[in-house]
């Protein structure tokens, strides 16, 4: 339970030459550990999240997943690391199912070896039934639902959720919980952005809490609310960001 | 080098499958375009044109349109495949996958090379249909196939650098379409002034409109081997531009 899943050492992201996303940010998130990264809309989550993905370049610092460093090791990391991105992204062409066999192949297991896994995934997530269709005649919760299958589709040890139930309904959002809670049991790591704060209050063991690029807060939920004298862990966010949500 | 052949090879796949999906707007249109061409240039024009290089003018010109319809391809598959993912937000899915920048690149030269390949090979049958005998089918064959790859690399290095469809449509337009037509498609560059042969010697397309009208024709207005020498190289340098740029990861990884 030790083992360090995702090490980010002084991570600093500066765009454009000027403004800076992140600045200085320390985090360890052990191996099998439910984490939560919450802030408020341009906080630096994504940024850090696609760091760690190799889609954001560095301006300094370093990341290291399962002790290996992202960019002189980037097919081990990568391979260990499933990410539901934030943005839902639109492939016109193939349908769901096929869709999940190129992903699972890029990840370099054959069409053989994962279609018992795809079959699992597609039954877990609820599109068995919409496997033949394509994206375009998919609900938008079912994207979403396809989103994270792709993530999983090479099981990977590391998921990385940014912000899953963005735009989701109450019932599938509850299906959402149950399904990465069955995950977390799985002994998967779990790292997730979210803006409902509730659902992080619900799932995760421990909270980091970042504003303006940095880390302002980081522990378990019950910790956070004892330090701050709160009682709900929204009240601690707004306390510590000092900001309306969702601004 | 190439480690993830699973990865290579799906994407490949990914990629040729995807051109193949909407065959109405990647394979047909080419062939009816040609097909006008070689009417109106060739069957209402030819009373008109006297042979060119001993050649009808039918037949002159039929080189020219089976390359200009393999680099359109070409170009227009890697280029549009790669926008088309920028926009759709489908790259970044793509970029995080074990599969390294070399990788990446190969597997979206070879979705591109593809179509422009089996463009124009069935360009290639319609000549034939309308009387064109090769002289050389070999190096008819390995020139549709390298021009393919060379701008299919070159298409890659276009769809990663450009951010809107009107971006991609200027560099069609105003460089690629001028290039192929100036690169002597309709006419032989001997017709042209001192400096309009000057200006085609520097054109990349004359070579390869050049070679082909050789190896199918046995006529051309460059040398066949120094024709051949430089379309390898130029094949060499797109893809070390193309494989470059996108290691580089400039306007994909941020």
């Amino acid at each position: 339970m030790n083992e360090i899943a995702i090490y980010i050492n002084n991570l600093h992201k500066k765009y454009d030459e000027i403004v800076y996303a992140v600045q200085g940010i320390d985090l360890s998130i052990r191996k099998g550990e439910f984490y939560g990264l919450l802030g408020p809309n341009g906080a630096g989550k994504s940024t850090t999240i696609n760091a760690i993905t190799s889609l954001v370049k560095p301006t300094e610092g370093n990341i290291k997943v399962f002790d290996r460093d992202i960019v002189s090791d980037f097919r081990y990391t990568r391979s260990k690391i499933g990410i539901s991105p934030q943005e839902i992204s639109n492939d016109w062409f193939f349908p769901v199912e096929q869709l999940l066999y190129f992903q699972a192949g890029f990840y370099g297991i054959t069409r053989k070896d994962a279609k018992e896994r795809i079959d699992f995934i597609l039954n877990k997530v609820g599109l068995y039934d919409h496997k033949d269709k394509k994206m375009r005649q998919l609900s938008g919760g079912m994207k979403r639902r396809l989103q994270i299958a792709r993530a999983l589709a090479h099981d990977p040890d590391i998921l990385i959720l940014d912000e899953p139930t963005a735009g989701v309904d109450v019932a599938l959002r509850h299906d959402l919980w149950n399904f990465l809670q069955e995950l977390h049991k799985e002994g998967k790591t779990i790292l997730l952005t979210t803006h409902y704060i509730d659902e992080a209050e619900l799932l995760c063991e421990r909270v980091g809490i970042i504003n303006s690029g940095k880390l302002v807060a980081e522990d378990t939920v019950s910790n956070l609310k004892e330090l701050t004298n709160k009682s709900k862990l929204e009240d601690v966010f707004l306390e510590l960001t000092g900001r309306e949500l969702n601004d | 080098m190439i480690k993830n052949w699973i990865g290579f090879y799906t994407l490949s796949s990914r990629e040729i499958l995807r051109f193949f999906t909407v065959w109405k707007q990647t394979i047909i249109p080419g062939i009816v375009t040609t097909l006008l061409y070689i009417f109106v240039f060739g069957v209402a024009l030819e009373d008109r044109i006297s042979e060119i290089d001993g050649v009808s003018y039918k037949m002159y010109i039929l080189p020219g349109l089976l390359m200009m319809n393999v680099i359109t391809n070409a170009v227009a598959n890697t280029a549009s495949s790669m926008l088309q993912m920028k926009l759709l937000q489908t790259l970044p899915e793509l970029l995080i996958t074990p599969l390294s920048s070399l990788e990446l690149s190969l597997s979206f030269i070879i979705g591109g090379t593809i179509r422009g390949f089996v463009n124009g090979i069935l360009i290639l049958f319609i000549c034939m249909m309308a009387g064109m005998k090769i002289q050389d089918p070999i190096s008819t064959i390995f020139i549709i196939f390298i021009v393919s790859w060379s701008f299919s690399s070159l298409g890659l290095f276009i769809g990663q650098m450009s951010d809107s469809w009107d971006q991609l449509a200027l560099i069609q337009n105003f460089v690629l379409t001028p290039l192929s037509f100036l690169g002597g498609i309709f006419y032989s560059v001997q017709m042209l002034p001192e400096w309009g042969l000057a200006v085609s010697k520097i054109n990349p397309v004359f070579y390869t409109i050049n070679s082909l009208r050789y190896a199918t024709l046995g006529v051309s207005d460059a040398p066949f081997v120094s024709s051949m020498v430089f379309i390898v190289l130029f094949s060499l340098l797109l893809t070390t531009l193309a494989v470059k740029t996108m290691e580089s990861g400039k306007k994909i990884r941020f």
